[in-house]
């Protein structure tokens, strides 16, 4: 029986000791957020965008510390390799293959330390480039390394 | 009644379980040797033992002073037992490092679909699962590069560092594991800074014998059926052996019929995790001689596997695709990898006096494909085909060690350990460079046993090596700014052609000390791991990570101080133990997110950091009454950075808190079941909240397994067959695990899977 009671005191002591730490505090876990869903938020899912006009890219990203850089990348879906993260199903073309598909690649930074900043990117659709389901990609950054993410299906059209 | 005492005619140590068997009466010694024997008449005794010369020995009725029984070690068997003359048990609380065997009997009660799952039940060791069939290990919470998995002597060596890669090493077939917690580059190589896991060769078979295994098993939940079956064979000093091993599993389940990742929802096709079934042949054969004063074995084996990857979504990217996934849960379509590992080991131990040489041999070559279907990323246009990745890795490897027992209790160790791997890329996707890897290394290492109960351990080894980069360019173009707004494409060059060498000490001091039935022991040592070809020149996408890797040719060798103890008590029907360690990097290695883009991919860098952690594991166990057997467990690392750029935090895939209890009952005999053993097991994680970007925090869980272990005569009552029947997660637990590479899309571990299994003897 002795040492059962040993057994038992042993098991208690361990589980006593294992909720005694907890020091998390001052750590940075929060990623930044990015959205699209205020009204000046520029693409919406599904939207069409004409060949040759100028548009206002705009995102607005938020963070609780300090926000760092973030990027747009616009590229075809003519593969429908994938899909967006916004709510509702956008109704996609035929599959194709690209001749000269639209590719948009930049990376930006964010000056001042904000924990809060809207996106505005001014972009030219060129005239030359194929038409159909594209995808448009934000990703933002914090100081500490976090990053947050969403994307967009769009069209190009004529 | 007369009393003795058994002990090795060598070192004096006693021995314990010796039968003496007489015509009448017989008797087993105990731990310090000794036996009782109840005895009318004087009788003669046959005195027996594993590894020792049989001994006969006439006990007079009137003695009555003890008897005294030394054994000689059989010289002709020559295994281990013989030349320490101590046994297996003995010689681990001799050894100052803190390390657990493993045999065959606790590899058979807790098989799961990977050894390395199988392993993670030893408290301190734990798993990093790729699906249902693949793991690779992790000691005290490091992984990766940082644990050397040891077989036969030699070093296995694949592409280790990459997150979807699994071990290659047939589970079916090994004896004997020993797992080493803590640094041990002293005797295994720079690698080893976290730990080794030793796959042991195999007992050599005994004179005149002819014996083999089929082991079937089937699973439910993910349509699993495997067979291994093994022969082996020893007529008088040639033996043989050989075993063939064939797997073959579907996508496996998990409790919930929807993913929520991010934004995402993927819905699974009846609980499947799409695209995860997978195959997997091995075989090997081997041929051995024992001699008088000598013994090798050559040992060639292959293992071949194919997996399949999420299909929703591999590594972080998201996917879409045509194919009909849910046509077949047993198909393995796009993305998937496929890996061939031939391995030829040569191990020649040979005895001179109070020498024993020992020289090992080894030639590994890992083929291992990933493929995926090809999509345009970035400049990068749609690839010609899925052979995303192709790394071809030969390794040669030569380790001698000499072991000289000199006079006053000195045992000297003196080794050399060298390798040279040679590493090559193919496919569109560039992750790590072609490379040229030699290392050598060179030690000394004393065993000093003060007393019989004292013993002191020390050593010193250098490590060199040299490590040939080869030059990488895009097999595409890069539109790059000429500064006027005009741009040009140019094909960018992804490693340049370098060569760096490293050199460092490592050393240890430990001590044990045995006290009765308590095991005291103590070590401080300094361990180091030479740089890896990715951590200093990747300069590349990785798609299904949606990140840009970038390695930096200013990082150092990996240098980390420990201190351990470890303390263990066995008594009559309980035992525990408890083993803290503390641990400093001074520059602890990883892959640390940026805040930096590089054409819109984050960047992730190589980085380094001081490091300090600490942790240990507790176990205890009680045989509540004769058939009721308890055993508890817990282990815990924290880890801090304490400088760099994610100073505070901890360092990447640290495990939580994690807790097992598990209860054996005996049930006794029945009809044609023989010993059936139900054994129940709670493992419970606490949540895991300290985490590095950008790991997500997971909660805790509790999960239950049962199982039913037993033997059944069919064939041979000398040879019973081995049953398992085993129900894991019975309650269907949806959990995740923190250091699961789904964990990070938010895939629960397996559901409900209830596997039966049975090994016939022969």
């Amino acid at each position: 029986m002795k040492k059962i009671k040993k057994f038992l005191c042993f098991i208690m002591l361990l589980f006593i000791n294992s909720c005694s730490t907890d020091d998390s505090a001052s750590k940075d876990v929060e990623k930044p957020t990015i959205s699209i869903a205020y009204s000046g938020g520029f693409p919406k899912g599904c939207d069409q965008l004409k060949r040759g006009e100028t548009y206002v890219f705009r995102a607005m990203v938020t963070d609780n510390e300090a926000l760092a850089s973030y990027s747009l990348n616009l590229h075809h879906n003519f593969d429908h390799h994938t899909h967006d993260d916004q709510v509702g199903d956008c109704d996609l073309n035929e599959s194709k293959s690209a001749v000269n598909p639209w590719i948009f690649m930049q990376n930006f930074s964010i000056e001042e330390s904000s924990l809060e900043h809207e996106i505005e990117i001014e972009l030219a659709i060129p005239d030359d480039i194929d038409t159909g389901d594209y995808h448009c990609a934000y990703s933002v950054t914090d100081a500490s390394g976090w990053q947050g993410r969403t994307s967009i299906d769009i069209k190009i059209v004529q | 009644m007369v009393r003795g005492v058994v002990v090795d005619s060598l070192t004096l140590n006693p021995l314990s379980g010796v039968t003496i068997l007489g015509e009448k009466g017989y008797a087993i010694s105990d731990r310090n040797g000794q036996f009782n024997l109840q005895i009318k008449k004087t009788q003669v005794f046959q005195v027996s033992h594993i590894g020792y010369a049989r001994f006969k020995v006439r006990v007079p009725h009137t003695q009555s002073t003890t008897l005294f029984i030394k054994l000689k070690p059989s010289s002709t068997e020559l295994d281990e037992v013989s030349v320490h003359g101590k046994t297996k048990e003995r010689t681990v609380r001799e050894t100052a490092t803190v390390s657990v065997s493993i045999d065959e009997e606790f590899l058979h009660a807790n098989r799961e679909n990977s050894l390395i799952q199988t392993l993670s039940k030893i408290p301190g060791v734990g798993s990093m699962t790729i699906g249902s069939g693949q793991s690779k290990p992790t000691i005290r919470g490091l992984g990766f590069n940082r644990v050397s998995v040891i077989q036969n002597g030699i070093k296995h060596e694949a592409q280790q560092w990459g997150s979807d890669h699994g071990l290659e090493i047939d589970q079916y077939g090994l004896e004997d594991i020993r797992i080493i917690k803590g640094p041990a580059s002293l005797m295994y190589g720079s690698d080893a800074i976290a730990g080794v896991v030793d796959i042991l060769p195999q007992k050599v078979p005994g004179k005149n014998s002819f014996g083999g295994d089929v082991n079937l098993l089937g699973e439910t939940n993910n349509d699993l059926w495997a067979v291994s079956a093994g022969l082996q064979s020893r007529k008088d000093k040639w033996y043989y052996r050989t075993r063939l091993t064939y797997r073959d599993y579907a996508d496996f389940r998990v409790p919930t019929d929807k993913i929520n990742y991010e934004n995402y929802i993927f819905d699974l096709h009846e609980n499947h995790l799409r695209n995860t079934a997978g195959r997997e042949a091995n075989f090997s054969v081997s041929i051995g001689r024992v001699g008088e004063n000598f013994k090798f074995e050559t040992v060639v084996s292959n293992v071949n596997a194919k997996n399949g990857f999420f299909a929703n979504a591999h590594g972080l990217e998201v996917r879409s695709s045509n194919i009909d996934y849910d046509n077949s849960n047993r198909d393995v379509d796009l993305p998937y990898h496929k890996v061939n590992h031939f391995k030829v080991t040569h191990n020649a131990t040979m005895y001179l006096g109070n020498h024993k040489l020992q020289l090992d041999l080894g030639y590994q070559n890992n083929h291992r494909e990933e493929h995926s279907e090809p999509v345009p990323h970035g400049y990068m246009p749609k690839p010609p085909n899925s052979r995303e990745r192709i790394f071809t890795k030969n390794t040669y490897t030569v380790n001698a060690k000499s072991l000289f027992k000199k006079n006053g209790g000195h045992t000297i160790s003196v080794g050399l350990n060298s390798e040279f791997q040679n590493n090559n890329i193919g496919g569109w996707g560039y992750l790590i460079p072609a490379y040229d890897r030699f290392t050598i290394g060179g030690y000394f290492f004393d065993h000093f046993e003060l007393n019989k109960n004292l013993h002191l351990q020390g050593g010193l080894r250098y490590d060199f090596g040299m490590l040939k980069i080869n030059e990488h360019y895009d097999w595409f173009q890069t539109p790059r700014d000429n500064g006027d707004g005009s741009t040009f494409d140019i094909f960018l060059q992804r490693a340049t052609n370098s060569t760096l060498d490293f050199g460092s000490y490592s050393g240890s001091l430990g001590l044990s000390y045995i006290s009765g039935n308590t095991t005291y022991k103590f070590n401080v040592g300094k361990s180091f791991r030479m740089l890896l070809a990715h951590e200093l020149a990747s300069d590349g996408v990785n798609y299904h990570m949606y990140r840009y890797e970038r390695g930096s040719l200013t990082l150092n060798p990996e240098s980390s101080y420990q201190m351990d103890v470890d303390v263990s008590h066995s008594g009559n029907g309980y035992s525990f133990g408890v083993s803290p360690f503390i641990n400093f990097f001074d520059n602890y290695i990883y892959l640390n997110p940026t805040s930096d883009y590089v054409e819109t991919l984050q960047v992730y860098e190589y980085t380094q950091a001081k490091v300090f952690r600490t942790g240990g594991e507790v176990n205890a166990g009680v045989d509540v009454t004769a058939n009721l057997h308890i055993y508890a467990s817990a282990e815990y690392v924290f880890s801090r950075q304490n400088s760099g750029p994610k100073e505070g935090f901890t360092i990447p895939f640290s495990p939580p808190l994690i807790g097992m209890l598990s209860a054996q009952y005996l049930l006794g005999d029945f009809g044609m079941f023989k010993e059936l053993n139900l054994k129940a097991d709670l493992r419970a994680a606490a949540a895991q909240n300290e985490i590095v970007p950008p790991e997500n925090m997971t909660d805790g869980y509790q999960v239950v397994n049962l199982a039913l272990l037993g033997t059944l005569n069919l064939f041979d009552e000398q040879l019973p067959a081995l049953l398992k029947v085993k129900l894991n997660n019975i309650f269907n637990t949806e959990y995740y695990d923190h250091t699961s590479f789904y964990r990070l899309i938010d895939v629960p571990e397996a559901g409900r899977n209830l596997s039966v299994s049975l090994t016939i003897n022969f």
